[in-house]
């Protein structure tokens, strides 16, 4: 009988840890963080002529890694209640290729840095972050990843880069921009912006 | 000389009354570090009345086109509240007032131009001649010798583990590293990691408020709080003191030098801010913000957060 109850309690015990750790937030961030190193390591990508192929791969990464629409509605905050929306749906196009343009090459030119991942802190029942390191050969650079969990899938909503939060960067501009103009032409801003690059 | 060191002084004061300045300003600190934050509250709140009406009638238009659509679109059409992004618990800096924008911008433009037009090619083509292991050993260099001020701020914080770890690291990198070219201190067997401490921290840790954003020319965003390290620099980095042994000019020459090697260490970084910013006063402005708030946060609790959340909405 008591062997019985405790090997019925180690299978519940395994039961339960399986569940919390069934698709866990720092795998779903790990598994793309080396997808994209892959991209970026791999032998056959080497030439400058296939920076763009490259791209294409991050992009593909990109999608399936971050949520761009929370990404989008929390760098908006409150402002976002303003928008209608045919203007997110632009919003959150204009912003992922703001974004693109700012750190593709950044990321591609990426080489011999390590990625750590430490640990993940749960926030609350859908939100988590996975903290990480990048150690290049003169510093840490630590980089967190907040995920949210939408369809049984954990997705990055926001980059906190040496404890700067990327969403609150951008709110804090939307916010500035938004005290004086108005959403259409902050939208025109960033079209602008798009184009320029 | 004298009149130079006058003028630094003077400058230390003006810097260490401005940080003192937001708490005597008001009963608790904090609403004098968060003007911006109440301001947009405020005027949030006010806007909030007119502005429900043409945001309703936005809305309507917005049902009819949702089904058409993917379920990108539904999901874009969620509102945004605190509750239901579960923003409310995350951790979020203040804002900072920006009383002396204009002079701000302009500071920032010249610290830009600065940066683009000197610091930047001058340690690029520094970094094409000197290898990175060599910079490497040059910053860890002139970051041993920023001993003095990391120990008095972790004397200063009574934190009693810091300071000796900075004591620690100091004889050891000294002594082994070659006079502190090398970290063999922050190696696996000893573990002594170089503390994280400034005297602008130490303030916050000790209940004081940032005070307003400054853009200073040469060493870039500060806040009133902060600029304290401006004077401590004067007093606890051993180089100000080479005007005893050396002519004047050796100062600002071994100056600019370090700071060329640490730019060739991480040309991009602000490349890339920039770039990737709506409007890089701004994201500058909240990059620094954060970066701070989490520094003194990270050893004690912040003033901001000691006032009850109700109070900031009344004044």
């Amino acid at each position: 009988m008591k062997r019985l109850f405790v090997g019925l309690s180690i299978l519940m015990l395994f039961l339960i840890t399986s569940a919390v750790y069934a698709g866990a937030p720092l795998d779903a961030v790990k598994i793309n963080a080396d997808k994209v190193l892959d991209v970026l390591r791999d032998p056959k990508l080497k030439a400058p002529s296939a920076k763009e192929m490259k791209k294409d791969k991050l992009r593909t990464i990109y999608v399936t890694m971050f949520d761009e629409v929370e990404l989008s509605r929390r760098s908006m905050g409150m402002n976002w209640n303003k928008l209608n929306a045919a203007q997110r749906q632009e919003f959150v196009k204009l912003f992922e290729q703001v974004l693109e343009k700012a750190y593709a090459d950044r990321i591609l030119a990426y080489t011999n840095e390590k990625i750590e991942f430490s640990k993940e802190a749960i926030i609350s029942s859908n939100l988590a972050e996975v903290r990480t390191k990048v150690i290049t050969a003169s510093k840490e650079i630590p980089i967190n990843y907040r995920v949210i969990l939408k369809d049984g899938a954990w997705r990055v909503y926001d980059v906190v880069i040496e404890n700067v939060s990327l969403v609150q960067n951008y709110r804090t501009q939307f916010n500035d921009i938004l005290a004086k103009n108005s959403p259409e032409q902050l939208l025109e801003i960033l079209r602008k912006k798009v184009k320029a690059q | 000389m004298k009149s130079f060191s006058f003028a630094v002084l003077l400058f230390a004061f003006i810097a260490v009354g401005c940080a003192h300045a937001p708490q005597s300003a008001s009963s608790p600190a904090s609403p004098a570090a968060s003007p911006q934050p109440q301001a947009i509250l405020v005027a949030s709140n006010s806007h909030e009345i007119p502005a429900k009406a043409p945001e309703a009638a936005v809305k309507s238009p917005e049902t009819p086109v949702n089904p058409e659509k993917g379920s990108v679109n539904n999901d874009a059409s969620m509102d945004y509240t605190e509750e239901a992004t579960g923003a409310a618990k995350e951790e979020q800096a203040p804002a900072i007032a920006d009383s002396i924008e204009p002079f701000n911008r302009a500071m920032f433009e010249f610290n830009d131009k600065l940066y683009f037009w000197l610091l930047k090619p001058v340690a690029q083509g520094y970094k094409t001649v000197v290898p990175e292991g060599a910079r490497v050993s040059v910053k860890n260099f002139f970051a041993n010798l920023g001993f003095p001020i990391r120990f008095v701020s972790c004397l200063l914080q009574a934190d009693v583990s810091c300071a000796a770890t900075e004591v620690g690291r100091f004889t050891v990198n000294t002594v082994w590293g070659i006079g502190g070219l090398m970290d063999p201190a922050a190696g696996k067997d000893l573990n002594l990691q170089k503390q994280d401490v400034d005297l602008g921290q130490t303030l916050g840790v000790w209940g004081v408020g940032q005070g307003f954003y400054i853009v200073w020319p040469f060493v870039g965003p500060s806040s009133a709080r902060d600029s304290i390290d401006i004077a401590g620099e004067y007093f606890l980095y051993p180089l100000s003191y080479t005007s005893a042994i050396a002519p004047w000019y050796v100062w600002p020459i071994v100056r600019s030098y370090e700071e060329v090697n640490s730019t060739s260490l991480r040309i991009g970084d602000y490349e890339a801010l920039k770039e990737a910013a709506i409007d890089p006063y701004v994201a500058v402005r909240d990059a620094y913000v954060q970066y701070r708030w989490k520094k003194v946060k990270k050893k004690g609790t912040p003033i901001e957060e000691l006032a009850p959340a109700g109070v900031r909405l009344e004044r």
